[in-house]
Formats: C-alpha cells, sequence, structure tokens
C-alpha cells in the first residue's frame, strides 16, 4: 500500500525545519523523512571530562570520520576540503557553530560590483524581512547597530559576554583602527521559547548538551509535530519518483531495515544540504537540462591564526560560537590581488586538547617530555585564534557526481566531491592570514601560529542546484522551484548563486522561508501528479 | 582488541618520557596514567586499542625519546593513537586539572552581557562608521 502526503520533504535541518512548520501551519499535509534520528542533549559529551575526546570520532563533523551507518560516505579523494555534515533530526546544525551572519548587501550583487559570477535573483531589503523572522525563532543574540550592515543587523536578544579573550582581541583592532564587533549567535542570552540561556560551556560545535544552542529539534519541530506535521527517522530517500508527464510523484526510501516504501506526495521538497541535494537528482535524474546540478559546488576555504598571550584570558570559556566578528576587510579592493574578501570570527581555544592543535606539527620532543609541560603552562588559557572564512567563487569543475565504488549503508552510490581551491581564494586567504597575524600582534601574542587552509572545514555547502531565471543557466528559479518540474523544489543552500563570505545558516533559512511561504501562497496553480 | 598487561606496561614506560612531570604538574606515573585514566579513554574512544596494541609491541625496547621518535616515524598511526590515549587520559585526571587551573569546560551565568568597559571599547568602532557596500 502506497502511503500519501501532500508535501515530501527530504531533511530535517533548518531549511527542512522552516519548509515544514510553515507549511503545516497553513494546514497542508507534510511528511518529513530524515534518515538520521533525534539527538537529545544528554547525548552530548560537552559537560563531561571526555569531552575532547569523543570529538575526535562520535562527534566529529566529518561522516567518513564517524562512520555512522545513518550517515553517509563521501569521496574526498578529488578534494581540497572535506564536506561536513550531520544526520539527525535538525541536521548538522546539531554540531555547527550557531555564527549567525546575514549576508552582506554586496554579496547579492557580485556580478554587478565586481563582474564575476552572478547576481541573485533579489537583494538584501528583499530578504531582510524573513531574516528577522527566523532570527526570532532562533533566539539569535547580538548587538544591534553593527556599522557592516545597513540596518546594524538587530537581533532579538543581548548579546553574549565577550570575556577576556573578546577584550583581548579588540584591542588590538582598536590599535588598528579595524572593524570588530561583538559576536551574533543562534545562542539565547537568556531564556528563549523552548531554549535554555546559554552557560558559556564553550562546546556549541560538539553539540549542545544544555539545551541552549538552537537547533531545528527545539526551535522548530516541536511546532511542526503539534499541528500535524510528519517526521520519518532513519529514512533515507532513494530517488524522487515523477509521472508521465514529468511530474514529481513522491519518492522512495529505506528504513533502517533494509526495507523499501513508497510515499506518493503532490509536491518534493529537497533539503538535505549542498551535497545530499545534488545527490539525490543525480540519482533520479531530474531538473538538469542546465547540467548545472551538482556543479558550482562552494564551501568557504577556511584558514585560523592562533595567538598566544602571557596573560589568563580563560581561553576555555565560550561561547563557541563567536566571540567577536570583523568585516574589516570583507568588501572587493582589487589592489589587494584578488576579488571579494573574508570575514572573520575570534574563537576560544578550548580544553587542554584543543588549544594543542594549532601548536602540533613540530618535532617530537617539542611536544612531549619535559616541552609537554612547559607548553601546557605557557599555552592553556591563553591563546584565542581568529578564523577566516573566505569566499569561494563558483566554479563549475568543482562539483558533486556519484561515485562508482563507494556506497552508504543501504547500497546506495555515495557522493564523489572535486573541489579545488582557486588562485582567487589563496590569494584571499594569504592576504588575511597576514592581516590576522598582524591583529595578533596588536593584541600583544607572544606566538602566533597559522593554517591556511583546514581540510576539515566544509561547513558550508552552496551553489550544486543554483537559482536563476533561464533554465539553461540555472537549475531552479528564485523560489527553489525546479524548472524541468514545477513540483520539485529545492529549498538548501544548493540554490545559491554565490557564497557570500558569511556563515550560511541565518540565509539558508531566510531564503528558505521566502520560498517556502510563496509556494503556499501560489499552491492554487500548482501542477502536481 | 583488548590491550594487554605487558602492552599496558609498555605503555606506562612511553607515558613516562612524554609526561615526565614539571612546573607543577604531575607525571603520568603519579596518576597511574596505565591504569584507571587509560580505562576511561579506551571506553569513549574503543577505535584506538588497536593501533595502540600494535604500536605498544613494537616499542617494547624503547628507552627514551628517541626510541619513541623512531616508532613514531615507523608507525604514524600508532603513534597517534598513543598521543591521543596518554593527552586524554592526563588532561581528564581530576588531579592534572587542579593543577593547571582548569575547571573543565563549567556553566557560567550568559546574562550579564556586554560590561560598560565593552562598551566603550565599540565606542570607535562605530564611531567610524558604515562598512558596507552599497548594491
Amino acid at each position: 500500500m502506497t502511503d500519501r502526503t501532500e508535501v515530501a520533504i527530504v531533511g530535517s535541518g533548518p531549511s527542512g525545519a522552516v519548509a515544514a512548520l510553515e507549511l503545516v501551519s497553513a494546514g497542508i499535509g507534510v511528511t518529513v523523512l530524515e534518515q538520521g534520528d533525534w539527538v537529545p542533549a544528554e547525548a552530548f559529551d560537552g559537560a563531561r571530562p571526555e569531552w575532547e575526546l569523543t570529538q575526535l570520532k562520535q562527534w566529529h563533523p566529518n561522516p567518513n570520520i564517524r562512520g555512522r551507518p545513518e550517515d553517509y560516505p563521501i569521496d574526498t579523494a578529488a578534494s581540497d576540503v572535506n564536506p561536513l555534515m550531520f544526520a539527525g533530526v535538525g541536521g548538522a546544525a546539531l554540531i555547527y557553530g550557531a555564527h549567525w551572519m546575514r549576508f552582506m548587501p554586496s554579496d547579492f550583487r557580485v556580478r554587478s560590483l565586481d563582474g564575476v559570477a552572478e547576481d541573485w535573483p533579489f537583494g538584501y531589503d528583499d530578504l531582510a524581512p524573513f531574516y528577522a523572522y527566523v532570527e526570532e525563532a532562533m533566539g539569535v543574540s547580538g548587538e544591534d547597530g553593527n556599522p557592516a550592515y545597513p540596518d546594524g543587523a538587530p537581533t532579538p536578544l543581548p548579546a553574549l559576554p565577550i570575556g577576556r579573550v573578546g577584550r583581548r582581541a579588540a584591542a588590538g583592532m582598536n590599535r588598528l583602527g579595524w572593524h570588530w564587533w561583538p559576536g551574533s549567535n543562534a545562542i539565547p542570552s537568556r531564556p528563549w521559547r523552548r531554549l535554555q540561556p546559554c552557560v558559556l560551556r564553550g562546546t556549541c560545535g560538539t553539540g549542545c548538551s544544555d539545551g541552549a544552542k538552537a537547533t531545528p529539534d527545539r526551535t522548530h519541530w516541536p511546532d511542526a509535530l503539534a499541528r500535524g506535521a510528519r517526521l520519518l527517522t532513519g529514512a533515507r530517500v532513494v530517488r524522487i519518483e515523477t509521472d508521465a508527464q514529468g511530474r514529481a510523484s513522491g519518492v522512495i526510501w529505506v528504513d533502517r531495515q533494509g526495507a523499501r516504501h513508497r510515499l506518493a506526495a503532490d509536491v518534493v521538497i529537497l533539503c538535505a544540504n549542498g551535497v545530499g541535494t545534488p545527490r539525490l537528482l543525480l540519482a533520479s535524474g531530474l531538473a538538469n537540462r542546465s547540467g548545472l546540478v551538482g556543479r558550482r559546488l562552494m564551501m568557504h576555504p577556511f584558514a585560523t591564526v592562533a595567538g598566544r598571550f602571557d596573560d589568563d584570558l580563560e581561553s576555555w570559556v565560550g561561547p563557541a560560537g563567536q566571540i567577536l566578528t570583523s568585516c574589516e576587510f570583507y568588501e572587493t579592493d582589487a589592489s589587494r590581488g584578488f576579488l571579494r574578501g573574508a570575514k572573520w570570527n575570534c574563537m576560544p581555544a578550548g580544553g587542554p586538547q584543543g588549544f594543542r592543535a594549532g601548536y602540533g606539527n613540530g618535532p617530537l620532543t617539542d611536544a612531549w617530555g619535559p616541552a609537554f609541560h612547559a607548553r601546557t603552562r605557557a599555552s592553556f588559557g591563553r591563546s584565542f585564534e581568529w578564523g577566516i572564512i573566505g569566499e569561494d567563487l563558483p566554479d563549475p569543475d568543482n562539483r558533486v557526481r556519484l561515485a562508482d565504488d563507494l556506497t552508504d549503508s543501504d547500497g546506495l552510490p555515495a557522493p564523489r566531491i572535486a573541489y579545488r581551491v582557486s588562485d582567487n581564494t589563496r590569494r584571499m586567504l594569504d592576504f588575511h592570514v597576514a592581516r590576522a597575524r598582524e591583529a595578533m600582534q596588536a593584541a600583544g601574542a607572544v606566538e602566533i601560529a597559522e593554517t591556511r587552509l583546514i581540510r576539515d572545514c566544509g561547513w558550508h555547502l552552496m551553489g550544486t542546484a543554483v537559482m536563476g531565471a533561464d533554465p539553461e543557466t540555472s537549475v531552479t528559479d528564485e523560489y527553489g522551484r525546479c524548472h524541468d518540474v514545477p513540483n520539485l523544489h529545492v529549498m538548501d543552500g544548493s540554490t545559491f548563486p554565490t557564497s557570500s563570505g558569511m556563515n550560511p545558516t541565518a540565509t539558508i533559512m531566510a531564503v528558505a522561508a521566502r520560498s517556502v511561504l510563496n509556494l503556499i501562497d501560489t499552491r492554487a496553480g500548482l501542477e502536481v501528479a | 582488541m583488548t590491550l594487554t598487561a605487558e602492552d599496558r606496561a609498555t605503555l606506562a614506560r612511553l607515558a613516562a618520557l612524554m609526561v615526565p612531570g614539571g612546573a607543577g604538574m604531575p607525571s603520568a606515573a603519579r596518576i597511574s596514567l596505565q591504569g584507571a585514566p587509560l580505562d576511561r579513554v579506551l571506553a569513549h574512544a574503543p577505535q584506538l586499542s588497536g593501533p595502540l596494541g600494535r604500536f605498544c609491541a613494537a616499542a617494547r625496547d624503547v628507552a627514551d625519546m628517541a626510541g619513541l621518535d623512531a616508532a613514531a616515524q615507523a608507525d604514524r598511526d600508532g603513534f597517534e593513537a598513543l598521543a591521543v590515549a596518554v593527552g586524554n587520559a592526563y588532561f581528564m585526571a581530576p588531579q592534572v586539572r587542579h593543577a593547571i587551573g582548569y575547571p573543565g569546560q563549567e556553566a557560567r551565568d550568559a546574562s550579564v552581557g556586554l560590561t560598560a568597559g565593552d562598551q566603550a571599547l565599540l565606542t570607535p568602532v562605530w564611531q567610524r562608521g558604515r562598512l558596507w557596500r552599497a548594491p
């Protein structure tokens, strides 16, 4: 017997959660398929001494390292960067840093301003109400009036404390006359709806054991389920089915016992991230008239500059989360030798194992023996880093394909990534690393270490089902509706024409809200199978 | 794979080289790292057991840092497992945390927000004015 729903959504992360809640609130039946499971706050190790140990395996962001059956493996042999994600209710947000940044106005007009890539079909002002809408849901904390934004990027809650680390970093930036601002985070500084207030434990990136970090399993799913949404966990979608007219008619999915099921649907929405969504489109052979499905993958190459200081900064204290941000070098200045720019985030150093990672490349005798104690005494609690998120521009050769020799736990082809960091991006990171070193020196660092490209940095997966007006040069329209399959939608970061240099979750959720509200408004004229 | 008593004896010798004690911090021997602290690590990271046992079996005769370095060069993955096990077992020990002034990832009150001093630090930032680029 075939199961039936009005709308089938693939993926329960930030975009899937937004779509599901809006649809069910409008009285539309929704079934969501999530290949992972619920993860209770008690499962996270942040408040336990084992925290630094289990982040090396169980809570590592790279699915290839976790090796869980509900994740899928990824062939990254031809990639400079590893894609990072997590299968579970709430998606990768369960282990994200909750850095909450709106894209800048210029990010939507890259072609017009800098002559590269493409402009977005809409602009910052169009998206601003949707940013505000999702920021309320996520309990974003921040300081209003940021001069990096035309409207100051207001947030519903006041900023989290910046602590000793933030003050030290800020003083350095002020000496140079450079922009900084208290970090904005999807972590409430006060009790907020179903979220507990942040306790600055500093373990956000391995899951919040305090129920404070805004993740969709807390911010959206309880309401969506209460209003009648159906959420199937352990449900991996195999392919999208179509009818004789080429309209989406439902999905085939497999449960954790290996049994296959068919879910018929009037509308299918993909919210499976910038790797999972093109994987599913390619596996289904759909929506690829343009040949762009899977192409233009952008992952935000990431560099860090870590500084060690003589004084005690308590640099294990959160949020982590971002303590400060800087947009000083965000916009294009052609005299620097590259186009576009990068956003910086100031981060604490973590526990005694975390700080060692930044200084672990020397000879063994530098790391162990008497030096082990000397370095621990000199460094622990006295370090922080500036992280640098560089905007990588779309390149059709950076892409997701299906592997022919690697499968997931259900025997389905795994994604294969081809991704090379461009010369423009390398020049960008070189410039920013040099500036961040200056910022550390100005802050009084006595030792500085840098990592020019971190391989495990592919948090931000974008561009692989690009939106646009022309079906020959884009996969979806501006609302994520596939040109080739009018009742098949993409509402995750796959549709982004460019990546900006900002953490994308805010924009993913805002764009999803804009798209799904359009779908609701226009559903009377929708072609369904 | 379970570590043998001989593996643990070897690990104790290697840990003594790696963590000899100093700068007000206890040695690996002082906290009997090869016992309960190691058990705690392996309980949460069982994937370490295989490479750790392999490395210890190959390093039975290591007596100094030069020997450890040679063993590490011969088995990078095995040494990485040893480094992870020793480092985590050591820093999870309460007496070590006390010695370095680390309370763990403790809970604090975030509602204090920005202080008046923080706001003063911000003054020159907003006084410099708009940073964004008009689209």
